[in-house]
């Protein structure tokens, strides 16, 4: 009995002095791991928010209404500020977890802004020919109407000169 | 007036009316705006004023809310950063004129769109935390922005010719540029504080 205790007490010292050892070397690691996966974390969602920015400027050029957009994006860039704080106070978790929410909304406004891009483009296009037509046709119109104008007239000021020169008797 | 000058008259005129035509048109594939492109940067104090700021700010006395407020007016949706930042009068101020930030680290920070011809505005609360004050010499441990605790780790000596110790806090925005698929530094606005005991 007195053996096994102390086999057990030897054995112990012995876990005591690979935990030591064991202990500041993991810990950097799962410190670093942490870090690691929260700036990757942090750069994807950046990323997507670029993406989903320039995805609901591109909608906006062709007239769609992307105010329902922006009010998610700035949900999205409200966590993705949150994420930097945390990060720069070491609470790499929350940044994490802030990065992860931002990447999820971006993502999701992304394929928004793709949708109403494309339902905005065709009535943006067919718009576009319709008034491309009307000024077309119009163009032409005066440019017809301007010489019509320009023969009549000068038809009649001849006439007119005419009517002013001086007989001779 | 004689024919030649009546045909410049018919030229002229027909030439107006097709601009008027087309304008729909190429308006659709050309801006013609001559409207000014900017974005407005503001701080106001606890008033919506711009006269009662912050100024002699006591250890562990909440400051605030001050606003910060933006306007787009650029033509079209942006993206916006304001950092704040905090540093002592040795340390580099930004410089809006050379388009150059402050090197300092961002503390806390803001981020959002904004419409074309829209307005954001966010209150900000401070508070300043673990001071160790020597003979002519101060630290500054800590600074709560928003309910936040920073470490700043930031000293600062005596200003004879001012009679304080002073501190800027101060905001940047930053607009995000498409060109270069990062955000630029644009203006800076802030306020200086005198630490007292």
């Amino acid at each position: 009995m007195k053996v096994d205790t102390m086999f057990a007490s030897k054995l112990f010292f012995v876990f005591l002095v690979l935990l030591v050892f064991l202990v500041p070397n993991l810990a950097p690691e799962s410190f670093a791991s942490d870090s690691d996966s929260a700036n990757s974390a942090i750069e994807q969602a950046e990323g997507v928010m670029a993406s989903a920015y320039e995805a609901v400027l591109e909608a906006e050029q062709v007239g769609a209404n992307v105010s329902g957009s922006l009010a998610r994006l700035n949900i999205a860039a409200e966590n993705l500020a949150n994420a930097h704080i945390c990060h720069s106070l070491g609470d790499f978790e929350n940044a994490t977890r802030f990065a992860n929410l931002c990447y999820n909304i971006g993502e999701e406004v992304t394929s928004e802004a793709h949708r109403l891009k494309i339902e905005a483009y065709g009535p943006h296009v067919a718009s576009l020919w319709m008034r491309a037509i009307v000024s077309i046709v119009s163009t032409v119109g005066i440019i017809l109407a301007s010489f019509l104008g320009w023969y009549v007239f000068k038809g009649r000021y001849h006439k007119r000169m005419l009517r002013m020169k001086p007989e001779v008797g | 007036m004689d024919l030649e000058e009546y045909r410049t008259v018919f030229l002229v005129a027909s030439l107006a009316l097709m601009m008027v035509v087309t304008f729909p048109t190429v308006s659709m594939i050309m801006s013609f705006s001559s409207r000014e492109r900017f974005s407005e940067f503001w701080l106001l104090d606890s008033k919506h004023a711009a006269e009662n700021y912050p100024f002699n700010v006591r250890v562990d006395e909440m400051q605030g809310p001050i606003y910060l407020g933006v306007g787009n007016h650029m033509g079209c949706s942006e993206y916006y950063v304001i950092y704040v930042k905090f540093r002592n009068q040795t340390q580099q101020p930004p410089n809006s004129t050379a388009s150059k930030p402050s090197p300092l680290p961002p503390l806390y920070e803001f981020q959002f769109f904004l419409a074309d011809g829209e307005e954001w505005e966010a209150p900000l609360n401070f508070i300043i935390q673990n001071i160790l004050l020597q003979k002519d010499s101060i630290f500054v441990g800590n600074i709560s922005i928003n309910g936040v605790t920073f470490p700043v780790s930031c000293p600062s000596t005596w200003d004879s010719k001012n009679r304080g110790f002073y501190y800027q806090l101060f905001f940047e925005l930053w607009i995000y540029d498409l060109a270069n698929s990062s955000f630029r530094f644009h203006r800076f606005v802030g306020i200086w504080l005198n630490i007292t005991v």
